[in-house]
């Protein structure tokens, strides 16, 4: 295996990446090789599915198909080979069906059918072994002795941005939104990473081009997930447990979560969000729930030791996902794109074992003390006092805002953010989304006229919203969001912060401070790229950074 | 006093450390540290808790020579119920990380539901656990693993694989075989009455699905070495796995049979199942295939199928299978095993 997409693999002085038995997610060598086996027959997928599009015969089955296929490969979602081995066998065979419609379609066009190669003919071996032999070949470092370091470096930048892409794309499936605009984009970055391009100013541009796509990804799903369950409103939520029998749910699929809400009304199981889930209980149609009983656990690296003390079955809809450990193995149910050997999987959406198992486990016994935080700060919530936010700037009383946003990880590296949030100065306002917040978000921050210090926006995928408010400040202040007093302050751990950090590089986002490392695909040249164009700034300490970002706003 | 570090690497490469004293055997000391590696009889009899030295000093005290015959224990296996280190000592774990526990073996009580007599001299025995503060109503184990079950006046205390899946009612089914001599069996035969509360100690045990990968599975059963195979099977048909597998399950003589209608419903359950039933020492009402499982599993090997192959039976027919599955070419990390023995 070789595998370097997120930011805790492997690094040591002979370089990045994991390449041992077992990569530093749990991913086994086996299911990371046919994970990038799939990939490769995707590509193929892609280059029939664009040009079907361009005919004006695009494929819903390969809709359908794709996006799934693509998260399945995302960091901590599924680890289980035998899943990889049906889908690169599903993938081949919906595109040989594509080839067939694509031939059709372009002879009823009148056109000459384009004779596709590379995993346009791609045929997948009989059996595993055979498809690990495959798998060789197509790894995501293949083709660099050729097309060197750089174009590999920005193709795994793409594909990375992708599978952030896709992700956003199966959520708001589940919410029954599409988007032909979307769908476009996603078929033609498959369709172009099928020609192992090496043209490194093309290949920027593609990865610009992703992070547009995925601003209208987020778009869409910011609208399915208003349109389905409310607009988030500012709620105070419970942190710690109550007695009864109960249900966790973690991921990102808010869908599950109504179901699963849905299908215990009344029966005395109490459902508690954990991780990325947390966001959920400010929608209204979600909270509207009384069984909703608040959030358990802290960050997703903690899941083994939360998990293992919740005393009820753990249902993960999306990623993260960390080996279960025996004692909570046999009640952790996956579902969706999610995955592990060994590990139940729900299909159809048929809850009904994970309530039968709540029913069976004891639930927790009493109360514990209360502890409540304050969550729902998406952007209505926040243009809603806009005018409160402007006159705050004006009269000097918010000083900055920091946004500090995208994902948790087990690096010590990551106190950093506690440290930096911990230290912003009582005049400034923090802006939270995704799940590196866990760090922090239990801490006091007090307000300013009223309007909380922290204000967490929610997902990863609300970006949309910071990028809104932004955007919606700047104009008040006639301003460019560059101008405005903002800093950035973005943490990455897997690839959905990847197609995020392509989408604020595409809107013209300036001086964002990454870390806590910078992605080990990205070169010296690509990092200078970086620096050199977008003003990227690796993170440095806490109170450098935050110096340094209110003498740039002063 | 003297310790020794032990640092015991499990097969998926995840190290576990811990200390041990003199005169402590591996197992134990893992113990002592909240560290449950798998093992069941730990006295050197059953083989369970076979490992690989990698280094350091050690003294390895007598075993049985079905539970680690002389040219494993030449190839540098040891019992790790019977590795006393005198040094610090590296060892080498054929099991994930995933199938060490740390927490401490689960004591429940569970009520006897259901005796019945199987055929072939064997009970089918269900059990139902009493809901428990920390478990609920809940029956959670891997399919393949083992509890001790104790007799109601705690007298008597033996080890049985789980026949069916884990489950939320708290079932646990087992398939044992009365032996004439057996304290166990005595009770089961004489005494054993609806309502019984019996003491459950596990699941315990690294005899496990191995879950990753599409490679066929063989699983080889003799006598009720047939409950683990059951329960992974039926494992493998609730989780809709496609694995080709076949099962081969042998008894020494035609009246020794029993679970026929387990292993007919376990075939409508999973369609890809192909089963063969042999009796060694056929009488002329038999049928089926004549001979041992083992003779099922060469001709299976013949045909260049290198499978997963589990094997659960008395040691004798284990030896024989791995000898037999090694000389076909099968990896020796292939094969899985757990040897029980009459008690």
């Amino acid at each position: 295996m070789f595998c370097y997409q997120c930011e805790q693999t492997n690094r040591s002085e002979a370089g990045a990446g994991c390449s041992a038995a077992k990569g530093a997610c749990g991913k086994d060598a086996a299911t990371s090789d046919l994970q990038d086996l799939l990939l490769h027959a995707l590509k193929g997928v892609g280059q029939y599915a664009a040009r079907l599009r361009a005919l004006g015969a695009p494929d819903k089955e390969a809709t359908d198909f794709v996006p799934h296929a693509v998260f399945t490969t995302l960091t901590n979602v599924n680890f289980s080979a035998a899943r990889f081995v049906q889908m690169i066998q599903e993938a081949a065979a919906l595109r040989d069906r594509l080839k067939t419609r694509y031939e059709e379609a372009a002879q009823k066009a009148g056109q000459t059918a384009e004779k596709l190669a590379g995993p346009a003919a791609f045929q997948p071996a009989a059996d595993m072994d055979g498809m690990l032999k495959q798998a060789a070949a197509v790894g995501v470092l293949a083709g660099q002795d050729s097309a060197g370091e750089d174009a590999i470096g920005l193709r795994n930048l793409i594909l990375y941005g992708l599978k952030g892409v896709c992700a956003y794309v199966y959520h708001a499936q589940a919410m029954g939104y599409e988007s032909d605009e979307v769908f476009a984009g996603v078929e033609h970055a498959l369709d172009f990473l099928a020609t192992d391009p090496t043209d490194i100013g093309t290949l920027l541009n593609e990865a610009l081009a992703l992070g547009t796509v995925n601003f209208s990804t987020m778009q869409l799903l910011d609208a399915a997930n208003t349109g389905s369950f409310g607009t988030p409103e500012p709620t105070s939520v419970r942190v710690t447990p109550i007695a009864g029998k109960a249900i966790l749910v973690s991921g990102h699929e808010f869908k599950d979560l109504l179901n699963i809400l849905e299908l215990t009304k009344d029966s005395g199981i109490k459902v508690y969000t954990h991780g990325e889930m947390l966001p959920g209980l400010a929608y209204p149609k979600l909270k509207a729930y009384p069984h909703l009983a608040g959030n358990y656990g802290g960050a997703w690296q903690d899941q083994q030791k939360d998990f293992a003390a919740f005393p009820g079955p753990i249902v993960m809809t999306s990623n993260c996902l960390i080996e279960p450990a025996p004692s909570y193995r046999q009640r952790i149910f996956t579902l969706g794109p999610v995955g592990w050997p060994g590990v139940r999987h729900l299909d159809g959406k048929d809850y009904s074992a994970v309530v039968q198992a709540a029913k069976a486990l004891p639930g927790f016994k009493e109360d514990a003390p209360e502890q409540r935080i304050t969550i729902g700060f998406a952007r209505d919530t926040v243009l809603g006092v806009a005018d409160k936010v402007i006159e705050g700037v004006r009269s000097g009383a918010i000083r900055h805002f920091f946004l500090i946003g995208g994902c948790d990880g087990a690096l010590p590296g990551r106190n950093y953010y506690t440290d930096f949030a911990e230290q912003t100065p009582a005049d400034t306002v923090m802006l939270t989304l995704g799940c590196g917040k866990y760090r922090f978000n239990k801490g006091e921050y007090g307000d300013i006229g009223g309007i909380p210090r922290l204000l967490d926006l929610g997902q990863c995928s609300d970006a949309y919203s910071a990028i809104v408010i932004a955007s919606e400040l700047a104009k008040a202040f006639n301003c460019s969001v560059n101008e405005l007093p903002l800093t950035l302050v973005i943490s990455w751990f897997e690839q959905k912060a990847i197609a995020v950090f392509l989408t604020l590089l595409s809107l013209g986002i300036k001086n964002i401070r990454l870390g806590p490392t910078i992605a080990a695909f990205l070169t010296p040249n690509l990092v200078n790229v970086l620096v050199e164009q977008f003003g990227i700034q690796p993170i440095n300490t806490p109170e450098a950074d935050i110096a340094a970002s209110l003498k740039k706003a002063a | 006093m003297t310790t020794h570090r032990i640092t015991l690497t499990t097969r998926d490469g995840q190290p576990l450390e811990f200390d041990c004293e003199a005169g402590e055997d591996v197992i134990s000391a893992a113990a002592r540290a909240t560290i449950l590696l798998p093992a069941i009889c730990k006295n050197g009899s059953c083989g369970a808790c076979r490992a690989s030295h990698v280094s350091g000093a050690h003294h390895h005290d007598d075993c049985s020579q079905a539970a680690l015959p002389a040219e494993a224990r030449a190839r540098g296996e040891v019992l790790l119920c019977r590795t006393y280190a005198d040094s610090d000592l590296k060892l080498q774990a054929p099991f994930d990380h995933s199938h060490v526990s740390f927490q401490p073996i689960p004591e429940r009580q569970a009520k006897l539901s259901q005796l019945d007599d199987i055929g072939g001299n064997t009970v089918r025995l269900i059990l139902t656990l009493e809901e428990d503060e920390q478990y609920g109503t809940s029956a959670e184990f891997e399919p393949g693993q083992y509890v001790e079950l104790s007799t109601p006046d705690g007298s008597v205390t033996r080890a049985y694989s789980i026949a069916n899946t884990a489950n939320w009612e708290g079932k646990l089914e087992f398939l044992i075989h009365l032996q004439p001599q057996g304290k166990f069996s005595s009770y089961l035969s004489g005494q054993a009455t609806i309502g019984d509360l019996l003491k459950v100690r596990g699941p315990q045990g690294g005899f496990v699905l191995q879950d990753n990968g599409t490679r066929p599975r063989c699983f080889v059963a003799g006598g009720t070495g047939l409950a683990p195979m059951l329960s992974m099977l039926r494992r493998m048909a609730e989780f809709g796995e496609m694995n080709a597998c076949t099962l081969l399950f042998g008894v020494t003589r035609h009246a020794d049979l029993f679970g026929l209608d387990d292993i007919a419903a376990m075939q409508a359950s999973l369609p890809q199942l192909q089963t063969e039933v042999t009796v060694w020492q056929a009488d002329a009402d038999w049928q089926g295939s004549v001979g041992t499982p083992v003779d099922a599993l060469q001709k299976l090997l013949a045909t260049g199928l290198k499978p997963d192959i589990y094997l659960c039976g008395p040691p004798a027919m284990i030896d024989a299978a791995e000898q037999a599955a090694l000389t076909a070419g099968v990896p020796a990390g292939q094969i899985f095993s757990e040897r029980f023995l009459p008690t």
